[in-house]
């Protein structure tokens, strides 16, 4: 099954499509995006990565300092995360130094900033998957993609290499199961992106209406259940709230 | 009582058995109702009727807590979409009832046969953490078996409070297979056994601080582990993030260049590496602090 690839944009273009010329406040360093600029007339803090890079201890802690200086020096200002990376930096010395805990550590400096005012919204820009979206982006208070984002855990063709289950299976059930599909739309019909944004879409709105519209409430599994690609998380989840309490 | 079997030989029920007060658990979704997962059984696999993890309540000491242990037999322990929902329910539970809430991870990250549901599992769980950790509801991670920590449930056991390992578990995000796959055996032979667990096991983790406490690998050790953090918590400060940034790097700087985990064992107070590979939990914890 060959689908077209879409054209994979430059980090300079999507963040020119995001933030206008406002962009410029935005540095990229090795692939990591730190910086400031304007959506709307709100100035927002943007962290992220860019071309597909992995993200090691370094990187992590680059993009845990800019929430803590955003925290410090500009409370409450929303902070937008884009995430176009491939995944953590599989690499014996960065696991040996506790890549884990860097994450949980860039993972601990957002939920300060979401505990003291600042929204968290993020846009999946490029390549979404992994460890990579789980230890930023994922933790959004509402996530967007990009049509032409890679977002899921992983392609059909990695899934079936380490699972040995035939490609052509596991292609045929995901036209039942959009969880074992990759790509933006069926994951938000599991209701892990709120909302995909097309080529035709004037980004910008979105994500000042996304900001305007956030809420720290997680609603994700709601959303899955209401989309219908993911329907047994919310029933579950609420049983055990449920059997807890008697 | 288990007797002289070792806490990372047990299953996941035998384990609370052995860690919580006797008679004190009662199962949240136990398996007579059958909750099983609809992706495996498409996919002709084996299920199981409590989806690879068992949660609950229970008491240590007396203290009320819940608790969940995963199913390291069944998939490697890994996060499909109902186990994930009941982890995610349970921390959730926790947070409103204000009880501690311990998990004794057995687990290599999401289950790949249920692709993204998983994953968006675990990180809804992580916020179901990190709801605790607001409310100063002590969130307890016990690593302690082969499987260990891994992917999104390595970053996971990094949300919570407080980290109790054995010299057995392990905490990573990549294994030594996907690593050596992808660098090559050079740069990580995954069959060295040592240099594994050099890498990523309780004792490196304990050194460098991302375990709190190293604890024997029996039941004994991994209860009073978990007893000693139960009135505790870790919040989550200004002060707190600040503190850990520069704490981690420092740690990225003194050792970035070194791929030896010896040479970290000795940054980190460790004067002789043959005794303290031999010595088990706390031995070896006083070892290491000797040489500081």
């Amino acid at each position: 099954m060959k689908k077209p690839t879409p054209k994979k944009p430059t980090a300079k273009a999507v963040l020119a499509r995001l933030f206008g010329t406002s962009a410029k406040g935005i540095a990229i360093e090795k692939s990591v995006l730190t910086g400031y600029a304007t959506v709307g007339n709100q100035k927002v803090c943007v962290i992220g990565t860019c071309d597909g890079t992995y993200i090691d201890n370094a990187a992590a802690l680059r993009l845990a300092a800019h929430v803590i200086q955003c925290i410090e020096r500009a409370p409450k200002t929303p902070i937008v995360m884009l995430v176009d990376s491939g995944g953590q930096e599989p690499n014996r010395v960065a696991e040996m130094l506790g890549l884990a805990s860097y994450f949980g550590h860039l993972l601990s400096c957002l939920e300060l900033a979401r505990r003291k005012g600042h929204k968290l919204i993020t846009v999946a820009t490029g390549q979404a998957v992994g460890g990579a979206f789980l230890c930023y982006g994922m933790f959004a208070d509402r996530i967007y993609a990009l049509e032409s984002a890679s977002v899921g855990l992983m392609p059909i063709a990695a899934m079936s290499a380490v699972t040995k289950i035939p490609a052509a299976v596991l292609e045929k059930l995901s036209k039942t199961m959009p969880s074992l599909e990759f790509g933006a739309a069926p994951f938000a019909l599991l209701g892990g992106v709120e909302e995909v944004w097309s080529e035709s879409d004037d980004v910008q709105a979105r994500l000042a209406k996304a900001i305007a519209t956030s809420s720290t409430e997680d609603n994700r599994a709601e959303l899955g259940k209401k989309r219908g690609g993911r329907k047994l998380a919310l029933d579950v989840r609420q049983r055990v709230l449920a059997q807890s309490a008697r | 009582m288990t007797g002289a079997i070792l806490f990372h030989e047990l299953t996941a029920r035998q384990r609370i058995a052995a860690l919580v007060d006797p008679g004190s658990f009662s199962e949240l979704l136990p398996p007579p109702e059958r909750i099983t997962s609809p992706y495996l059984a498409q996919l002709g696999i084996p299920v199981s009727f409590d989806d690879g993890l068992v949660i609950g309540r229970a008491r240590i000491g007396g203290k009320k807590i819940y608790l969940a242990a995963q199913v390291g037999q069944f998939v490697g322990g890994a996060v499909g979409e109902i186990h994930g929902a009941k982890l995610t329910g349970l921390f959730k539970a926790a947070a409103r009832d204000k009880v501690p809430c311990v998990l004794i991870v057995e687990s290599g990250g999401v289950r790949l046969h249920e692709g993204s549901s998983g994953e968006i599992a675990i990180a809804e769980t992580m916020r179901a953490i990190f709801e605790c950790r607001a409310l100063k509801v002590p969130t307890i991670a016990v690593i302690a078996t082969d499987i260990g920590a891994y992917g999104g449930i390595g970053i996971l056991s990094t949300c919570c409070d407080f980290r109790v390992m054995t010299e057995h578990g392990r905490l990573g995000i990549s294994g030594p297979i996907v690593i050596e796959k992808w660098m090559g055996k050079k740069a990580y032979d995954s069959g060295n056994r040592a240099l594994v667990w050099k890498t990523s096991g309780g004792k490196t983790k304990y050194l460098l601080g991302d375990a709190d406490l190293l604890v024997h690998d029996t039941a004994d050790g991994v209860r009073e582990g978990i007893a000693r953090f139960l009135g505790k918590s870790s919040p989550v400060s200004l002060a707190s993030v600040k503190a850990r940034q520069k704490e981690l790097a420092k740690r990225l700087k003194k050792f970035g260049a070194t791929s030896d985990p010896e040479a970290v064992w000795k940054g980190m107070g460790v004067r002789n590496i043959e005794a303290a590979s031999l010595a088990s939990g706390p031995e070896f914890a006083a070892l290491a602090k000797r040489g500081k």
